[in-house]
């Protein structure tokens, strides 16, 4: 068992680092909504699932027959980033609108918005399995993994130290997963619409006040957190090539914990769970094998809750609520 | 008239909070409403800045009515308020809670900011602290100076005395005069009934979601049913 960490345990690193940043990016949008309503957004699985399928739309317009690496691996990344953030960003505006909103202005508990969510959730599932995948790539319906078409990614080590190697496509992940999250963390704390989001997370009423419109500032909310889950969905691509109409119940669940394990409502704290819950099931998954990897994640989330239910970093968007 | 309320009811589920209450507030003046923890002073704010709505009545405002404008416009439309426990952003800096007063507004505010900063010295020497972390008088201090910020035609102030040091209290409303006197119209609720009809020049007195009374403040003070109401048996003078 010790022995197979120790070997395994770049390999393990890196691709905890890979998955974790995925994980990171998902979580953000679960932990943007905490913030804002105090809701668990449950249907923010299918946002990330519909922006795979953004991802699998253009690479089989493109009809890639080469593997692609260097420049033009990561100009088809930023395309691909493009295109799912903006899909997965409206998607969840409009989610958000449909789902939440009427029962918002109706003054409905947020017992009723978790059920709302949940609805949401299984709606878009089966909407992808019944009617949009059987339609789009001709199936009867829709069974298991619909991979890209042909080779996408060229896969290069760029680096070698003895068993430590550093592959391309996981080094693109973590990088574009680390800067989206900076450039996400600049905004909310120097704009005017990052104020604004903050200050409604702290204090609504309040925030109405000095002329915040709340109803603008959560469909911002959802944008973002819906453009972060589409920006994983790309990287999702380029590492798995390959997805499917329930792609989002394990992931969802897994970012989830990690914006837990963070701290919920705290934007770094999805950075610090993401990264965390991937290095420890990857850990998990070399000492114990893979088959326990879910379980080792569980296990943490049940362990976090129990003895420090408020994550790592703690509540910041709405700190000290004095 | 500024500020005109008008026969204005409002209720929480069934139970009326508002039976049916007039204000008025002229430009330049200092209005108070003065009554007991739940007469309603706070819900009459509220209502104003769009905050709880309307079962019956109007909020005529610059001669135009606002009883069905949302919340987040009617500080555009020139309505400040400092809310009741001061409403401060607890992890945002001090610079940051009084841009959030600027919120509404388009443009460069370093000019409103050095006017706050001067207004409230205390609050230039701690703008980079988190709001949550200040003492109770620097909270006040802060709502005030935001919602300043918003350059408000009529200054809502919700009970600014509470909880703070006799001292505090009497800083506290010599800014409120000087606010005026700079040409802010002001709405005050307040508990400390002494100081503020001291301070206004007219008051209302509140109760359970009636007015009661209204007279020039100086009045009151006099009065023998609001002496022995509220404030105290034993005042003097």
């Amino acid at each position: 068992m010790l022995h197979d960490f120790i070997v395994q345990f770049w390999p393990s690193t890196t691709d905890g680092l890979a998955l974790g940043s995925i994980y990171a990016l998902i979580a953000l949008g679960y932990t943007m909504v905490y913030g804002v309503l105090r809701l668990i957004n449950f249907a923010h699985s299918e946002i990330f699932m519909i922006g795979t399928f953004a991802s699998l739309g253009v690479i089989n317009l493109m009809g890639i027959s080469t593997p692609l690496g260097g420049i033009a691996l990561v100009g088809t990344l930023a395309l691909l980033i493009v295109v799912s953030g903006t899909v997965s960003g409206a998607s969840a505006v409009a989610l958000e609108y449909i789902a939440y909103r009427p029962l918002r202005r109706k003054g409905a508990s947020r017992l009723a918005a978790l059920i709302s969510a949940i609805g949401a959730s299984l709606f878009l599932q089966q909407l992808f399995a019944r009617i949009l995948i059987p339609w789009w790539f001709g199936l009867p319906k829709e069974k298991g993994a619909l991979p890209i078409q042909g080779r996408f990614v060229q896969r290069e080590d760029l680096l070698t130290l003895g068993s430590f190697v550093i592959r391309s496509d996981k080094l693109i992940i973590l990088v574009a997963a680390v800067v989206m999250m900076v450039v996400l963390d600049q905004f909310v704390v120097r704009t005017k619409l990052g104020r604004g989001i903050r200050a409604t997370a702290q204090d609504p009423e309040t925030a109405v006040l000095m002329g915040v419109n709340i109803d603008r500032i959560v469909s911002a909310t959802f944008a973002i957190g819906g453009a972060m889950a589409g920006v994983a969905a790309a990287l999702y691509m380029l590492r798995f090539e390959e997805t499917n109409y329930f792609v989002g119940f394990l992931l969802g669940i897994k970012a989830f914990t990690a914006a837990v394990l963070g701290g919920i409502g705290n934007l770094r704290g999805a950075l610090v769970g993401g990264l965390a819950l991937g290095l420890i099931e990857m850990y998990g998954a070399s000492i114990f094998g893979t088959q326990w990897q879910n379980v080792v994640a569980f296990v943490v989330l049940v362990l976090v809750l129990m003895f420090r239910p408020t994550g790592i970093l703690g509540e910041s968007l709405q700190k000290a609520r004095a | 008239m500024l500020l005109e309320i008008n026969d204005i009811h409002v209720h929480y589920g069934k139970i009326a909070a508002l039976k049916g209450v007039s204000v008025e507030v002229d430009e330049g003046e200092i209005v108070t409403l003065i009554g007991a923890n739940g007469a309603g002073k706070t819900t009459i704010l509220k209502t104003i800045s769009g905050l709880r709505p309307l079962s019956t009545g109007r909020i005529l405002f610059d001669g135009r009515d606002i009883s069905s404008m949302p919340g987040h416009k009617r500080v555009l439309a020139g309505i400040g308020q400092a809310p009741e426990g001061r409403g401060i952003f607890p992890g945002m800096t001090v610079t940051d809670n009084l841009l959030m007063g600027a919120y509404a507004r388009k443009g460069d505010f370093s000019k409103d900011l050095q006017e706050a900063f001067d207004l409230f010295p205390r609050l230039a020497e701690r703008k980079d602290q988190m709001g949550g972390t200040m003492s109770g008088g620097e909270q006040q201090m802060l709502a005030i100076g935001r919602a300043l910020m918003a350059k408000p035609k009529v200054l809502l102030l919700d009970e600014p005395s509470m909880g703070l040091a006799p001292m505090l209290v009497q800083q506290i409303f010599s800014i409120i005069e000087e606010i005026n006197r700079r040409g802010t119209t002001v709405l005050l609720v307040e508990q400390n009934a002494n100081q503020a009809l001291r301070l206004a020049h007219r008051a209302y007195v509140l109760e359970t979601g009636s007015i009661v009374k209204s007279a020039p403040a100086r009045e009151l003070l006099d009065d023998p049913q609001v002496r022995a109401a509220y404030l105290g048996a034993g005042a003097t003078d």
